[in-house]
């Protein structure tokens, strides 16, 4: 059970003179279950990589298999739901529960089954249920966003695949959004976002992919990452490698704020245990 | 998947040199001439023209073949209506439908007419950038006494050439929203008034929010339409003379035809 891409190359524009080699010879796997995380520099291509996922561009050569289906069959979609960068653009019900409702409906639930499924969505964004009623375009663009990201959490999708989730959206919505998405994920269900703010994600990643030019530049695990590159470091880990770098005795592959906790009082306690003894 | 649609390709031959009035002129000319052509003989020679300017232009066709494509269904209504409401010879007759031999011939010529009409249009859109679109349109209308209006031409080029190139970026985000929706379940085969509802109110709201930023951003680099000047140096060069003399040429032939 996972996602395969083999050997995916992909040209804009092919044969004229504004082609464009987007992607060239990326393979890779997601496990079912597993959260990945997706970097890279502006045009590196990871957008047009995650448009691959469910099938919306069909790979020009290579295959991708999810759960050993092709994605050229439409049934992936349900399955793998994507949500685009800017989806605040794609509200169109005439309230946001009209809308939240579309991508479920259109998969066959209905009656009591679909409230509820919405009421969830509605909740796990963080949103009031008071705006349900309200119309999508009356709302600001963070919330559309927020909208748009029930409309696609509402779907239960196995793998949900997201561009840019976190852009544009206020320090608490964020911090909202990322515990939800370590909620969906210990619910089992596999997490993949693209993020230019990889060190307010790595922590809840198993899986980093950093794409450059349209090749893949690094793939392996957070802690894998961190020791290879000297590209800005999430403070906690950075304050971490400069006590290192003082003199005390601790990691510095250290990505959340509870475990530099841990580390450092073990690192206090053995100094103090040495200085006694 | 690809964004070719009407829009600008930046190249270095005949054409892309030439001064865009010159080419706005030939537009004019080429849409009256396709107007006028009334038979098969006359698509010919203006399918010559058009592919003697493609070979000059070092374009690969397929930059004008996907300016047509997304009006296929206009084009297909367009050939049916004349084709089945077109009185005349039968050539096959059922209970519900008469086709004639008439009909036939003014669905095809009609279709054509247009399709050339928009190549030629993709011809402009293609070869000159949109500035320069604009600096053209703008001296054709400066001799208008558009100052007793209100409006200076330089306002009218402005709208004239945004609005040209609004229609590509729709089309982007037409093909954008469409993979969000189909992202969603959407099925368009099995729900075509879902699918019509789901895809065109998005895109008229993100089109007037669209038209609403790039009024303001306008606004904000404090845009004056009059006493502006334009970045592009425009006159006439030998190229230009030689066109403007085929131009004569072909009209004077039209008048003696
Ligand atoms: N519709 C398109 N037509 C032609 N070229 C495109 C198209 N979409 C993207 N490209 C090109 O493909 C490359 C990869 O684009 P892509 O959108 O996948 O980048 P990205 O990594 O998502 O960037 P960002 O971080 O800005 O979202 C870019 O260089 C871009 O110019
Ligand atoms: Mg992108």
């Amino acid at each position: 059970m996972s996602i395969d891409v083999r050997n995916v190359s992909f040209f804009y524009n092919r044969g004229t003179s504004l082609e464009k080699h987007a992607l060239e010879n990326v393979s890779f796997s997601i496990e079912k279950g597993e959260f990945v995380l997706i970097g890279g520099e502006v045009g590196s291509g990871k957008s047009t990589l995650i448009r691959h996922l469910n099938g919306l561009i069909k790979p020009q050569s290579g295959s991708i298999t999810v759960n050993g289906m092709d994605v050229r069959n439409k049934g992936v979609r349900s399955k793998v739901s994507l949500l685009m960068q800017y989806p605040q653009k794609q509200l169109f019900g005439k309230t946001v529960y009209e809308d939240i409702c579309f991508g479920p409906s259109n998969f066959g639930l209905k009656g009591d089954a679909l409230a509820k499924q919405v009421r969830d969505a509605l909740k796990l964004v963080g949103l009031d249920e008071g705006v349900s009623a309200l119309s999508p375009f009356s709302l600001s663009g963070g919330q559309m966003r927020l909208v748009a990201l029930a409309g696609v959490l509402a779907m239960n999708p196995e793998y949900l695949v997201m561009d840019e989730p976190t852009s544009g959206l206020d320090p608490e919505n964020r911090y909202l959004l990322l515990s939800t998405l370590s909620k969906l994920h210990s619910s089992g269900i596999s997490i993949v976002v693209v993020s230019h703010q990889i060190c307010e994600l790595l922590p809840h990643a198993e899986k980093v992919i950093i794409l450059k030019n349209g090749c893949i530049d690094f793939i392996g695990t957070p802690k894998e990452y961190l020791m290879s590159v000297s590209s800005p470091l999430p403070e906690i880990t950075s304050l971490m490698k400069d006590l290192r770098l003082e003199g005390f005795n601790v990691r510095d592959d250290i990505l959340t704020v509870d475990d530099a906790f841990l580390e450092i009082s073990n690192a206090l306690r053995s100094r103090g245990a040495k200085q006694n003894g | 998947m690809d964004s070719l649609f009407m829009s600008f390709v930046p190249g270095d031959s005949i054409i892309h040199r030439l001064d865009p009035r010159t080419k706005i002129l030939g537009l004019m000319l080429a849409s009256i001439c396709i107007f006028y052509a009334s038979s098969f003989e006359w698509i010919a020679l203006i399918a010559l023209v058009f592919v003697i300017l493609i070979l000059v232009c070092k374009l690969p066709l397929k930059h004008f073949v996907h300016s047509a494509r997304p009006m296929i269904l206009f084009f297909v209504i367009l050939f049916l209506m004349q084709l089945l409401f077109t009185e005349g010879k039968p050539i096959f007759s059922s209970k519900w439908i008469t086709i004639s031999y008439e009909g036939l011939v003014l669905g095809t010529i009609l279709t054509l007419r247009f399709i050339f009409l928009l190549l030629f249009a993709a011809l402009l859109t293609t070869t000159t950038s949109p500035s320069k679109i604009t600096a053209g349109i703008e001296k054709f209308l400066r001799p208008l006494p558009l100052k007793y209006m209100g409006i200076s031409s330089h306002d009218l080029a402005m709208m004239m050439s945004m609005s040209i190139y609004f229609v590509p970026m729709m089309y982007d985000n037409f093909r954008n929203l469409k993979d969000a929706q189909l992202s969603r379940g959407l099925n368009i085969k099995k729900d075509p008034v879902k699918a019509i509802i789901a895809l065109s109110v998005p895109l008229v709201s993100i089109s007037v929010r669209a038209a609403e930023d790039v009024a303001l951003a306008i606004e904000s680099r404090c845009y004056k339409s009059t006493g502006r000047t334009s970045v592009h140096m425009m006159g006439l060069k030998k190229n230009d003379y030689i066109c403007l003399f085929l131009y004569i040429l072909l009209i004077l032939f039209c008048i003696a035809y």
